[in-house]
C-alpha cells in the first residue's frame, strides 16, 4: 500500500533523475505527442527500445516496470476484446454465431493495446525519477505563459504538493485506523457488498475528522507564516537547466521527428 | 505459555530503497497475569511488536504463539485472538467514531456479535473500569470530550470485549499528570482486579518501574536487556549505552549509595524509597 503512496518516486542519482523536471516534463509532452502520431508497429518497436534503453539507463527495477503495468490491466483487457469482437474489415479468422474475429479487429486492437502500454511506461519514466516537489515546480514553471489566460499556476502547483504531501500521511493513518477497528473485531473483508460498505463507516469518520484538522491545522501554519502566494514569490529551490539538459531535450525532439516524419 | 515469539523478524516494506528491518530476532514469553513493560527509543519497534501480537502484521521470519499455537497457522480464526488479546493504539483517541459514548463503546462487544442487554452490561463494565460515570456519559458525544476523557472512552471500548490481555500502545502520551496518574492508577486496578494480563508500551521509566513485574528494552529492533525492574534498573550505564534514563527514584537511591553503601535501590514505589532513605540517613 505505501508503495503507491509515495507518488511512485524511487530516489536515484541517475542521468535522468538530475534532469531538470521542466526538460523531462516537456519530453514527457514531446513523446506522448509522438505516441499518438505513431502510424507502424515498426514505429512502436523503434519507440519502445528508446524508452526500454531510458529505463533501463536509470536503473529502474523491473518491478516498478510490472507494477505499474498493473492499473491499467483492465482497460487493455477491454480493448482488446472490444476490438477483437466488434472491429470488423479484412479476413475472417474465427466465428461463432454472430461473434467473428477479423484482421482489422486483431490489427487495431494490438495497436491500440501497444500505444496504451507505451503511453503509461512513457509516464512512469518521468513520475518514478522525478520527486513530486521537482514535478509541482516544472508544472508551475510551464504554466507561467498561461497566467495571462487567468491560469493560476502558482496555485495549481502548491495544491499539488500539499496534496501530494499528505497523500502518504493519510494513507498511513488509513492503515492505523483500520488497524486500530480491526483490533475491535470490526471486519473489512467479508460479507456482502452493503455489509462491506457500511463497515467502511468507523474508517472513514475518523479518517475524515483527521483530514480536516490536518486541514485546518496547515492553513493556521501558513497563514501563521504569513504565506502569500503567486506575483513576487521567490523560490529557494531554482531550477537551472543545464547544457546537458538541453541536449537531452533536443535529443528527445529529434528522435521523435525522425520517427513521425520517416512515415514510422 | 500465554504468548510466546519465537525469533520474530519484521521487515516493512522488503525489497524496495525504503526497506526498514524494524524488528530483529525477538524471542520472548509472556505468561498469563503478568504486568509487562516494554521500554525503548523512538523507532525501536515496539508498536511493530505489539502489533504482531494480535496478528495485526504478519511476521517476516519467526514465528509467534498464542497459548501454545502459532497464529498464522491455517486453522488460526485471527479475529477471535484479537477478542481476546486486546491493542490499544498510541493517541486512540483517533478511532472513536459513532455519534454517542455509549455506541462506540459497544461497537467491540457488537463485533462480538453480543446484542441487547448485554450490551449495555459490558458498557457499563468498560465506563465504570476506567473511571467513567456510566449514567453521565453515554449520551454525550465523543467529539465533544476533552482529551483525556476520550483516551478513557477508547479504553473502555477496547476493555468492553472484556479480553484476556490488554496491549497499550503509550496510553499515557500527551497527558497531564494528573490525568497521567489516575490512567496508570486505572490500570494497576484493572490488572489486580480482573487479572488482566498487561502489556505496557511507554517511555516513561517510572510507570514501568513501578507496575511492571517484567521489562524488556528494546533497541534498533532488538531486544536488548530483559528482567524484573530491580535487575534491568540495576545499572545506569547499560541503558545510558541505549539512550534511556533511570526512573527518577532509581537514580536517586543509586545517587545516595554513593555516599551510603548498604542504601537499597531496588525501591520503586516513593514511600517505600522515602523510608530507606529516612531509615539510612537517620542512622547516621
Ligand atoms: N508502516 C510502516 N512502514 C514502514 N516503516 C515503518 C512503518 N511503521 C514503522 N516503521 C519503521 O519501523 C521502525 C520501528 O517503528 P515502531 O513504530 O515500531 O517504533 P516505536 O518503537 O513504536 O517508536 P515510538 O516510540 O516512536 O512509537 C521505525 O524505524 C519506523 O520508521
Ligand atoms: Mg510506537
Amino acid at each position: 500500500m505505501r508503495s503507491i503512496t509515495l507518488g511512485h518516486y524511487l530516489p536515484g542519482d541517475s542521468l535522468l533523475h538530475r534532469m531538470d523536471p521542466r526538460i523531462k516534463l516537456l519530453s514527457l509532452f514531446i513523446l506522448i505527442a509522438a505516441l499518438f502520431l505513431i502510424k507502424t508497429f515498426l514505429g512502436f518497436a523503434i519507440f519502445c527500445v528508446f524508452v526500454l534503453i531510458v529505463f533501463f539507463n536509470a536503473g529502474l527495477p523491473w518491478r516498478y516496470f510490472l507494477r505499474g503495468l498493473k492499473p491499467i490491466f483492465y482497460i487493455v483487457f477491454f480493448t482488446i476484446t472490444l476490438h477483437f469482437l466488434f472491429t470488423k474489415g479484412g479476413r475472417v479468422y474465427w466465428h461463432w454465431g454472430p461473434l467473428t474475429v477479423e484482421e482489422a479487429g486483431i490489427y487495431m486492437g494490438s495497436f491500440m493495446t501497444i500505444r496504451l502500454v507505451l503511453l503509461v511506461i512513457t509516464t512512469l519514466l518521468i513520475t518514478l525519477t522525478t520527486s513530486p516537489i521537482a514535478f509541482a515546480d516544472g508544472i508551475e514553471f510551464l504554466l507561467r505563459p498561461f497566467r495571462r489566460l487567468g491560469v493560476p499556476g502558482h496555485e495549481i502547483a502548491m495544491m499539488m504538493t500539499i496534496a501530494l504531501r499528505f497523500i502518504p500521511t493519510l494513507m498511513e493513518e488509513g492503515v492505523k485506523i483500520r488497524n486500530a477497528q480491526m483490533a475491535r473485531g470490526a471486519d473489512f473483508e467479508t460479507g456482502n457488498v452493503f455489509l462491506r460498505a457500511r463497515s467502511l463507516v468507523p474508517l472513514l469518520v475518523p479518517l475524515f475528522i483527521s483530514a480536516f484538522r490536518r486541514a485546518d491545522e496547515l492553513a493556521l501554519a501558513m497563514e501563521a507564516r504569513c504565506y502569500r502566494g503567486g506575483e513576487n514569490r521567490t523560490k529557494m529551490r531554482q531550477l537551472e537547466a543545464t547544457p546537458l539538459d538541453y541536449w537531452g531535450l533536443v535529443a528527445v525532439a529529434g528522435f521523435t521527428l525522425a520517427l513521425v516524419c520517416c512515415g514510422a | 505459555m500465554l504468548i510466546e515469539t519465537r525469533k520474530l523478524t519484521h521487515t516493512y516494506m522488503p525489497g524496495t530503497p525504503f526497506q526498514v528491518e524494524a524488528l530483529k530476532d525477538v524471542s520472548l514469553k509472556i505468561r498469563r497475569g503478568e504486568f509487562i513493560g516494554i521500554i525503548g527509543e523512538t523507532g525501536s519497534g515496539k508498536s511493530t511488536l505489539v502489533q504482531h501480537f494480535n496478528g495485526l502484521l504478519k511476521p517476516s521470519a519467526g514465528e509467534i504463539l498464542f497459548k501454545g499455537r502459532n497464529i498464522w497457522g491455517a486453522e488460526f480464526n485471527l479475529r477471535k485472538l484479537r477478542s481476546h488479546v486486546a491493542l490499544l493504539f498510541q493517541f486512540p483517541e483517533q478511532q472513536l467514531f459513532e455519534e454517542t459514548v455509549w455506541k462506540d463503546v459497544v461497537f467491540g462487544p457488537r463485533n462480538l456479535g453480543l446484542s441487547g442487554e448485554e450490551l449495555d452490561k459490558r458498557a457499563r463494565y468498560g465506563l465504570e473500569l476506567v473511571g467513567l460515570d456510566y449514567e453521565a456519559y453515554r449520551e454525550r458525544s465523543p467529539f465533544n470530550l476533552s482529551g483525556g476523557e476520550k483516551r478513557r472512552v477508547a479504553l473502555a471500548g477496547v476493555l468492553a470485549m472484556k479480553p484476556e490481555v490488554i496491549i497499550l500502545d503509550e496510553p499515557t502520551a500527551g497527558m497531564d499528570p494528573v490525568g497521567r496518574r489516575n490512567l496508570m492508577q486505572q490500570i494497576e486496578k484493572m490488572h489486580k482486579e480482573e487479572n488482566l494480563t498487561v502489556i505496557l508500551v511507554t517511555h516513561n521509566m517510572e510507570d514501568v518501574s513501578y507496575l511492571a513485574e517484567k521489562i524488556y528494552i528494546f533497541s534498533h529492533g532488538k531486544m536488548v536487556l530483559q528482567g524484573a525492574p530491580a535487575e534491568v534498573f540495576k545499572s545506569a550505564t547499560a541503558l545510558e549505552e541505549i539512550g534511556l534514563n533511570l526512573p527518577p527514584l532509581t537514580d536517586l537511591l543509586l545517587k545516595l549509595k554513593e555516599k551510603k553503601q548498604e542504601m537499597r535501590t531496588d525501591l520503586f514505589s516513593v514511600e517505600e524509597a522515602a523510608c530507606e532513605i529516612l531509615y539510612h540517613f537517620k542512622k547516621g
